[in-house]
């Protein structure tokens, strides 16, 4: 059992919450879930979908096909009824929409209406629709109507038992009018899930990784991580402040910082634009920091709610000067709870700046997750506090040693001053000029760690057949799709797929060799969502290694799995 | 406590001396006020925390012994509201300049005064940008000649008092290096207030700012300082704009209201309710 629902309309509809109310729904009856959402930069109008995915099947991308489309507007129809399998269901309000079609396909249900005559008014439209998808599934409504209690408890009674009545109304007009409907779903074994998206992760993440300070500016798509933080203030004692703009988001991060705490930064490209001076500071004064860089395609603005992979050129070359930097890009919400601790974890114990870089389509894409392994999170605290930092005799902020890796003090918590400066400096922080102590510093702050630095990083994943023909290589977000595709045309086909999500600096081949295995490949393929194929250009730079073919998209919309499967066909002949 | 004293318990004195001011700086009289504020204020070294930006000014905390973090440019006061939030029993200070705090910086100046955190902004305003060469700044007056404004500055400045006042600190404060026995009382005040506090000084550059306006040595830059401040207290009965060159000196705002991290607390624990 495989069905998707489309939920289209105009934005202001309520399209996500009918989305968001039936991903529950099918969450607590024991279904793999995977949603993504299409949206236009406007809050009303437009054209806008929600798709959703749910099976009894672990799931990782969405599909074209359409089982079941709500359209609650008249380009929905025309733009996704190409879309509806051969026993799929269009469902719409004629009267609303001023419009009819008696084909096999259409069910006309008057959504309208049946909100008004629930004692309610024409917002729960929403709810008639989710109970009519219900019921065109034959879901019993008991897990909506829990549901709806949880939801509207704190808006009254009478909501609650209206909007009640609505899903009823939706549910039973379905169930009456649907008579050709073939889909069949009950309750499945019920486990426990969570539906999580990549910023929620994120966010989770850093909870999890004891991030005490979070400052940015709003930026799509990276502010659902300040929005969740700033939900949770007084629950984990994280302390949010949305600044002026991002120059002062990232500086306000490495005071906090320094002040001895874990301290995180989010943005998107054009945002990053305006840290990279503070970026810079960080890999000077070596003050840990973490930042969450969403990509959207660009330049400049760019299409502010769509999604690219092309920052990673930007982030590699970032900030004047040279310093160690690590980039992780998290392909699913699991990999970004994990490597957002990870990124803590390496940001505090080397003393750097760690970017999760992940994208619109990571970001508001959602998945079920049995959930977060909190064993495997990793907490160890590397700063220099309280007795032990008072019994030191000298302290010296940036003493020279062994790894490069200087004791990072907490200021205020003993005699000693922690003296930073973003000058050159000697051991204890002042501002020097000359050149002996300016190439033992290089040395230190950047020469001595980059080897150490390496040896964290993990190698990339493999999945499918050892012995593949042609593998499918990506980075970040693109994971999900890639492995749906790699599974369809493993039924025909020798293939595998090589995904990176510890990107920079790539991984060492001790551990497995991934750049012999692609020397050996018949067919490797590099697929990105950008125009020129940075990662690519990076491996190439790093190890030699060439994709003599790409796969690029760079229209915004991330490939569907179908569209991946083409693509992948139209190259065979290369073999 | 003497000078000396002072000087032995406040500064990297073994270490970073002599300073990179030239000969007859304001910033001088503005450092030994700071000292004796600090004296006054008797507060434990190890809870000050200093931060300051890129310029003459910011070289201030390079030779105080204090933490101390020499960030970038504009960037003082962004810094400091990043530790004060996080470790809010700190006593946290930025020093910059008139181009650091009010032109790279001006964004980050008027929103930390807005937000009221307890932060104490100590703006020395020398009307130029010193260290680079003496281009015009956001308080080179009009028509006052600069690097970059070769046959008289065509574009107004404003006032950094009044600016912190309307973007709603909670104390404001002006003085000049003329005037330095009133400073250490202006500084220790704005720190004891709880509240986005800041306190302006004028002083001379008279090196890049007085060489190009007919003050070429710093004592005829401080009796311009003598002769056009006006105590705020006697300032009241002149309207504004006779004040002409003029300037009040003193405590120009000192406004009661709760500071940031009081806010803060209080609706940490509404929405525990």
């Amino acid at each position: 059992m495989d069905y998707s629902i489309k939920i289209g309309g105009e934005a202001g509809q309520g399209i996500q919450t009918i989305g968001d109310a039936l991903g529950r729904v099918f969450v607590r009856a024991g279904y793999h879930v995977f949603s993504h959402q299409d949206y236009e930069s406007r809050i009303r109008g437009g054209h806008n979908f929600y798709q959703l995915r749910f099976s009894s099947q672990p799931l990782a991308a969405s599909r074209n096909k359409v089982d079941i489309l709500v359209a609650l507007d008249r380009e929905s129809i025309t733009r996704h009824e190409k879309d509806l399998t051969v026993n799929g269901r269009i469902i719409y309000d004629a009267s609303a929409l001023k419009f009819k079609n008696g084909g096999p396909a259409f069910l006309d249900i008057p959504f309208e209406k049946l909100a008004l005559e629930q004692d309610g008014d024409k917002i729960m439209v929403n709810t008639v629709a989710t109970g009519a998808v219900l019921g065109m599934l034959g879901l019993e409504p008991d897990l909506i109507l829990e549901l709806i209690a949880d939801t509207f408890k704190n808006k009254g009674d009478h909501v609650v038992h209206a909007n009640k009545n609505a899903v009823r109304a939706g549910y039973e007009y379905a169930r009456l009018h649907c008579d050709t409907c073939t889909f069949a779903v009950a309750v499945d074994e019920v486990q426990q899930r969570m539906l999580v998206g990549g910023v929620e992760s994120i966010a989770l993440g850093a909870l999890a990784s004891g991030c005490r300070f979070y400052s940015a500016y709003p930026m799509t798509p990276s502010t659902g991580i300040m929005n969740y933080l700033a939900s949770t203030e007084s629950e984990y004692g994280v302390i949010v402040e949305q600044a002026e703009d991002e120059i002062a988001a990232i500086n306000m991060a490495l005071g906090a910082s320094y002040a001895g705490v874990r301290a995180m930064t989010g943005t998107s490209g054009g945002g990053f634009a305006l840290m990279v001076e503070g970026l810079s500071l960080a890999g000077m004064t070596e003050t840990p920091i973490v930042i969450a860089m969403g990509q959207r395609p660009g330049p400049a603005t760019g299409l502010p709610t769509r999604t690219e992979q092309g920052d990673l050129e930007f982030l590699l070359s970032a900030g004047h000067g040279e310093f160690p930097r690590v980039i992780f890009a998290p392909g699913t919400p699991r990999q970004a709870f994990h490597l957002t601790n990870k990124a803590f974890d390496i940001a505090e114990k080397y003393q750097i700046p760690v970017f999760i870089l992940f994208d619109t389509y990571l970001a508001d894409s959602q998945w079920t997750v049995d959930s977060f392994d909190l064993n495997q999170v990793r907490y160890i605290d590397y700063r220099l506090r309280g007795d032990a930092f008072k019994n030191q005799q000298h302290y010296r902020r940036y003493a020279y040693t062994e790894t490069g890796i200087s004791p990072l003090a907490v200021p205020g918590d003993a005699s000693h001053v922690v003296v930073v400066d973003s000058d050159e400096h000697d051991e204890e922080g002042h501002i020097i000029e000359d050149a002996a102590t300016r190439i033992r510093m290089v040395e230190k702050r950047l020469l001595k760690k980059l080897p150490l630095i390496r040896t964290e990083i993990a190698p990339p994943d493999f999945y499918g057949d050892q012995e593949a023909h042609v593998v499918l290589t990506g980075w970040g977000s693109t994971y999900g799709i890639i492995k749906e595709a790699v599974d369809e045309l493993a039924k025909s086909m020798s293939i595998a797929m090589l995904h990176f999500s510890e990107v920079f600096p790539l991984p060492d081949l001790g551990l497995f060799d991934y750049v012999s295995f692609l020397r050996k490949t018949k067919l490797p393929l590099c697929i990105e969502h950008n125009a020129t194929g940075q990662f690519s250009r990076l491996l190439r730079a790093a190890t030699g290694f060439e994709f003599k073919i790409q796969i690029n998209k760079y229209d915004g919309r991330p490939f569907t799995v179908e569209e991946l499967i083409g693509e992948v066909h139209d190259r065979l002949g290369n073999i | 406590m003497d000078m000396t004293s002072l000087r032995h318990k406040y500064l990297r004195h073994d270490k970073k001396f002599p300073h990179v001011w030239c000969p007859g700086c304001g910033n001088g009289i503005v450092l030994g006020a700071l000292l004796r504020a600090f004296e006054r204020l008797n507060i434990d070294k190890d809870r000050l925390v200093l931060t300051a930006g890129i310029g003459c000014a910011g070289r201030l905390p390079v030779y105080v012994d204090l933490n101390t973090l020499h960030t970038t440019h504009g960037r003082a006061l962004t810094f400091a509201t990043g530790i004060k939030l996080a470790n809010p029993e700190l006593t946290v200070m930025a020093v910059m300049g008139d181009g650091d705090a009010t032109a790279i910086g001006g964004n980050h100046f008027i929103h930390a005064a807005r937000r009221n955190l307890d932060l104490t902004a100590i703006i020395i305003n020398n009307q130029i940008y010193g260290m680079t060469g003496g281009q015009y700044s956001p308080t080179t007056p009009y028509g006052a000649r600069a690097a970059t404004a070769v046959y008289g500055h065509i574009e107004h400045a404003f006032s950094i008092a009044e600016l912190a006042v309307t973007a709603g600190a909670a104390f404001v404060a002006r003085g000049t290096v003329y005037h330095a026995a009133m400073l250490e009382g202006l500084i220790e005040k704005a720190v004891r207030k709880r509240g986005f506090s800041v306190v302006e000084i004028m002083a001379n550059c008279h090196v890049q700012f007085g060489r190009r306006n007919k003050m070429a040595e710093p004592v005829a830059m401080l009796e311009w300082f003598r002769d056009h401040a006006v105590s705020a207290a006697n300032a009241n009965g002149i309207p504004p704009d006779s004040l002409d060159d003029r300037f009040t000196i003193g405590v120009l705002a000192d406004v009661e209201k709760p500071d940031y991290i009081a806010e803060y607390q209080a609706v940490r624990e509404k929405a525990k309710q």
